[in-house]
Formats: structure tokens, sequence, C-alpha cells
């Protein structure tokens, strides 16, 4: 544990140059590569990306939960929490990727806690809902008695409108929306820092996501803690999240506040996640689905890992990787060689997002047309 | 609840048709069996004897088919399994002095095995790769040799030559059997060495099981939640060994329902006064009113062990229990 300077610290949790890969030596293939994300406090941050984009794959090595053959390749994950341990609530930094297994243990749950995507499956089928609550609170609140361990649960509960005759109730006697919604007030049990949404919604309708959905926002509002989201589906991400990170082949692609990203993307791959999802709003749109398939991460990559995909992929994208660099005022990234030069930038790349300033140096007759 | 009722109706149905086959087989003995058996009795022959066989096989009762079955069945009711030919006595006596060696024995090593190869199987997968990974071929080395043959080797080597443990019977010839110290301490002497037989040749088949449900287990999302909780390892090996021990304790049932037909091999190796010795004896001697009694014993424990095992998977496992509703 490595107490730092908290002072100007607002941020839950810090990604450094974080690499992951899926075996050793000769055959491992880097499934995250270099990644550097943080979480504000009392913030969401989005995660968006195809299956396959190590999107998953990162949360899960920051929080120490990712399984053989999965290995932290390199880089610091830090998470800063309010120690409940110490009287004058002092903020306490602890490196995870360093982290002893009691460290995990203590932090686990009390200031991370996740919700997978298919609760069915999260949930032990073989014992009752009450059981799950108990246990979590008997384990990391010893002092509460039974009777408050049993308060506790219905409490949560009713926090995700569910009546607490649930406690009593195995998995599989439940909906699917009322079992993410147990996993979710599960999630909130000790009041934890950062909350992790691996596709929380991904396995439901879309009448019961749009409650969900709704319901975290108010949770979070409440609360205030912070939130990791994760999901494929960026029209859901733009109403809940406060930043967006794309991932793309292991890498972050683009970076950007919520509404700049999805109004106006930058990068040619969160344009083609946006332009294959209905919008929310406005008019209809014919959608169009990004032709290809991401790369085999097993093969060495050469230039950027969008390209063969990419409808404006030009010579430089062979050779060179792209790096994650900020483009205009407004303090948003993006990785594609696209921007290293404002006159090669093509029409819907260049968009500027609502309330911002005209950043995105103006239209080049002679290079467009 | 109702699809208890209709379990036990089917188990009924079940116990039927074995008690009429058991009936029934007797009689379509092709030839005069019973001829052969009153030849081969030369001399010593009762009057109670021929009428038992005579019962036994249906031949020379001057009653019809029907009128035999429903004797029968009056008969099985009130607990009368006829008499034994080879040994004068009625077959519920004689086996009530043989069950109970039986279960005792069987039924000990079975637990003790099962309890044994459980626990080591849920380690085992937990810790799956580690050095703890090399008790497995030792384990099935012992399930691979020969019952008899292992137990002959721990006789001989255990028994006869380094005298750790005593042989031949369950219990001491120099103390009287009863409920007292002694008797008990001797049956406890004379047990071990069948019983750590037993176990050694059947504990792989546990252990490999819960080990491979285990593996199976982890890499389900609630031990992985298990572990996200911050719950102690010995909470998420729980969670997981909850749900893998479920077909074993199927298997555990399955294998009570056969403790009484014994372990022939063994209790013949030991020379133990069991269920298995007593049908071996049996059917040498052609006693068929006592292999009827002694079948009929072992149908109805599979049976009764069978909807144990019903309950218990009920009782352990949740999601059984709406099944009916489906």
């Amino acid at each position: 544990m490595n107490d730092v300077d908290q002072s100007l610290n607002d941020t839950v949790l810090e990604i450094e140059d974080f690499s992951v890969d899926y075996g050793w030596g000769e055959g491992a293939v880097r499934a995250v590569n270099n990644v550097t994300l943080s979480v504000r406090r009392s913030r969401v941050l989005g995660i968006a990306g195809e299956s396959g984009s190590g999107k998953s794959t990162l949360v899960y090595a920051v929080t120490r939960l990712l399984r053989s053959p999965g290995v932290i390749a390199g880089g610091r994950a830090r998470l800063t929490f309010d120690d409940p341990g110490s009287h004058d609530t002092k903020r306490r930094t602890v490196d995870l990727t360093s982290a002893t297994s009691g460290e995990l243990r203590s932090i686990r749950w009390s200031q991370v806690s996740i919700v997978l995507q298919s609760a069915l499956n999260a949930l032990n089928p073989v014992l009752r809902i009450g059981h799950e609550f108990d246990e979590v609170l008997k384990v990391h609140r010893p002092s509460m008695s039974k009777t408050e361990r049993r308060e506790r649960a219905a409490e949560l509960l009713g926090l995700v409108g569910l009546n607490e005759d649930r406690l009593a109730r195995f998995p599989h006697e439940l909906s699917g929306g009322q079992r993410q919604r147990i996993m979710i007030a599960l999630a909130l049990a000790l009041d934890p820092q950062l909350v992790i949404m691996d596709e929380p919604t991904t396995a439901l309708d879309v009448v019961t996501q749009r409650e969900i959905v709704n319901e975290l926002a108010q949770l979070r509002v409440r609360f205030g803690f912070s939130m990791i989201f994760i999901t494929h589906d960026l029209s859901l991400l733009v109403e809940l999240a406060d930043d967006i990170a794309v991932m793309y082949a292991g890498n972050v692609v683009e970076w950007a506040p919520a509404g700049d990203l999805y109004h106006a993307p930058r990068h040619p791959y969160t344009l083609g996640l946006l332009n294959s999802s209905p919008p929310l709003t406005g008019e209809r749109r014919e959608l169009v689905g990004i032709a290809g398939a991401p790369p085999d991460l097993s093969q060495p990559i050469s230039g950027c890992s969008f390209r063969a995909r990419c409808p404006y992929a030009f010579d430089r994208c062979a050779t060179e990787v792209p790096v994650l660099g900020v483009v205009d005022d407004s303090g948003r990234k993006v990785a594609c060689w696209l921007h290293e030069t404002p006159a090669t930038v093509p029409m819907p790349l260049r968009i500027v997002a609502p309330g911002r300033d005209e950043t995105v140096p103006a239209l080049d007759q002679e290079v467009v047309s | 609840m109702r699809m208890l009722a209709r379990r036990l109706s089917l188990y009924v149905v079940t116990a039927w048709v074995a008690i009429t086959v058991n009936f029934l087989l007797p009689r379509m003995m092709p030839g005069n069996p019973v001829q052969q058996l009153i030849g081969k009795l030369t001399g010593s022959i009762t009057p109670q004897q021929v009428h038992a066989i005579e019962l036994a096989f249906g031949i020379g009762l001057n009653q019809g088919l029907w009128a035999q079955y429903t004797g029968y069945l009056h008969q099985l009711f009130v607990g009368n399994l006829g008499v034994s030919i080879t040994l004068s006595s009625p077959v519920s006596t004689v086996l009530k002095s043989a069950v109970p060696w039986t279960v005792g024995l069987i039924g000990v090593s079975t637990i003790l095995s099962f309890l044994l190869g459980t626990l080591s199987g849920a380690l085992l997968g937990w810790f799956r790769g580690s050095r703890l990974d090399s008790l497995i071929p030792v384990a099935t080395f012992f399930q691979a040799v020969p019952y008899f043959f292992l137990g002959t080797v721990m006789l001989l080597v255990f028994g006869s030559s380094l005298h750790w443990f005593p042989v031949l019977g369950a219990y001491s010839q120099s103390v009287t059997p009863g409920w007292h110290w002694d008797f008990v301490f001797s049956l406890f002497r004379y047990g071990e060495l069948p019983v750590i037989t037993i176990v050694l040749s059947s504990v792989a088949g546990w252990m490999l099981g819960m080990r491979n449900m285990m593996i199976t287990m982890i890499a389900e999302d609630f031990v992985l939640m298990a572990v996200a909780k911050g719950l102690p390892r010995r909470k998420v090996i729980m969670h997981a060994a909850r749900n893998a021990v479920l077909p074993s304790v199927a298997n555990l049932s399955l294998a009570i329902g056969l403790v009484v037909s014994g372990a022939l091999l063994v209790e013949l190796v030991f020379n133990y006064p069991g269920v298995g010795n007593l049908l071996l004896q049996a059917v040498l001697n052609e006693d068929y009113p006592l292999i009827q009694g002694i079948f009929l014993v072992i149908t109805m424990t599979v049976l009764a062990a069978n909807l144990l095992a019903d309950i218990f998977y009920f009782v352990l496992d949740p999601r059984t229990r709406t099944e009916a509703a489906v």
C-alpha cells in the first residue's frame, strides 16, 4: 500500500499503460495494449467496443479477477478510496496490480463491486437470494447482527424496486430483469466507491434495459458511486456515461466526453459503431454495419489495427501505429492518422459537437472535392 | 410435493414388477427342478423341506397360478419369505443374521470412501495442476487392481505377515457377541482391513468425479462473483463445491442401494458373514427360496435408495423442485 499525495486527486481508478496478455512467451496474445484511462469520482466511464475488443479483459485484469491464462503484461492500476479504517476519512491509494490477496479481499465488494452480463449465472443456483446478501454483509461487516443484515438486504431490494419477499427465492424462480436488479442491489450492498457493470443489460429486452439504465442513473446520483459501464451499445452509453472510451483490438482508439463522442465522432471506428445502432432521438436513418471482422490478435499487426475495415485508410495507416493524442481544445483524444493533418479529415469526422466551438479547421474545398 | 408423490407411485409399480418377476422366474425353470433338488438332498430331507421346494417352484400344489400368486403376495406381506432348503430355517431369519454384517461393513466403507473421495476431489479440483495431482494416479491404480487381488495381498501382507490386523471373520472367536465393549472393539479391529481395502479400491471414482465437476464449476460466473465479493478462499471453494457435489450425492444414493448386495469378493476374501457370502452359498446349493429372498431384499433396497436419492436431490438442488411445473 502506498500513500500518495491526495490533495488534487479526484480520480477513483487510474489505469496507466495497462497491457494484458493471454498466454505466456511465444504464444502470448496481446488482448489489451497500453491502455491509459481514469475514472473520476462520482462519474461514469463508459467503455464501448465490439466483442473481443478487450473491454471486459481490461476491467477483469484491473480488478485482478482475470482467470488464467490471462496475465497482466504491464502497467499499473491505482484505486483511491476513503479508508473506512481511519477516523479522519483519509483517502488511501492502493496499487491493485501489486496488492496482496488479503488486501484485494478487503477491497473487493467494499470498494469495487461488479455486475455481470448474465445474472442467472452470477447467482449461485442452489442458494436463496437472501443468502447472497447475508454472506457479503457477514464477511465485510462482521459487527452486523443477523437482523441488521436482513434489514439491510430488504432495504437494498427496495432501492431497485423489488419486494423483500424475493430474498426467500432461488435465482431460477425470478425473471431476468429481477435477477439483474438483484445483482445491482447486491453490488451496492457495501456502498462501494466503484461499481463495474459488464454489459449488465445485454441479456435483457429493450424495455427492461431502459428501466434498469434509468434506475442506475438515479442510484448513482443518490449514492455518488463511480461507475465503469461496459457495452457495445453506444446509444445506451451516451445517456449514462460522462466519458466514453472506445476500444478496438485491445487499444483505446477514442476517448471523449460522452456527448461529444456521440454527436461528433472523430475515429472512423466510432463512426461505424454509431452508424450500426439506431439513434435515440431525431430522424430515422439507415443502419450500416462495419464491414469485415476484427483482426486476429495472435497475428502481428502492422500499422493501424482498424485499417482493413476503414473506409478512409491511406498509406501511412499500413506502416505506422497511430497513437492516442489530443485532437482539439476539449481535450478529447483519438488514435487516428487522419487527424494528424487537419486537411485530411473526412467530412463525417469533422462535425462539431453541440455547444463546442468549431475547433476543427474549416472545410478545405480543394481536398474534399 | 406432487412430483414426489408421482415418483413414489412409480417406485410402487417398479416394486410390484420386481416381486412378480421374482415369483415367476422359478416357475419358468425348464424340466423338473424339484426332483433334481430332492435328489441332491439325499437322505436328510424332511417333509418341511419338500413343501418349501414345492412352494418355491409351484409344482405339485394342485393350485392355479393365480392362487399361487395371491398366496405368494400374502406371505410376502406378512414377512414370510419361505424356508431355506439347505439351512432348514426361514429365509427371513437367515437374512436377518446376514444383512447387518454387510450393511455395517459395506455401508461404512461406502460412506467413508464417499467422504474421503469427495473432499479430496474438491481440493484437487480447486488446486488443479498443483503437486496434489499426483494423488490421482495412485488412487486410480488401486481402483484398477482387481478387488479380490488387492484384498488377498492386503490380507497376506498386513494380516498374515505383519500381524497389524486380525484376519478371518467379523469378530474374535474369543468374545461372545453382544453390546459390550469387548465385542464392539473386536468388531472394529476385524473390520479395519476390509474397510481399508474397499475404500482404497473405490475412492478414485468419487475423487475423479468430484474433481471434474469442481473444474467445471470453477469456470462458472457465480464462482468468479464469489471471488469478486472478497469472500475468503474457504467460502469461495464452498460455493463451487456445493454445486459440484450434486452428481456425487446422486451416485452415493445409488451406491448405498448396492450395499446390501454386498461386495461378494471382499466378503469371500475376508470370510465376512454377510449377504455376499450367503448368496454364493445359496447359488452353489441351488437353494432357490433363499436366492429369491436375497434378490427381493436387494431389489427393495435399490429401490429405496433410489427414492432416497430423489428426495436428497430435491432437498439439495432447488431447481429440481419446480421441474413438475414446467
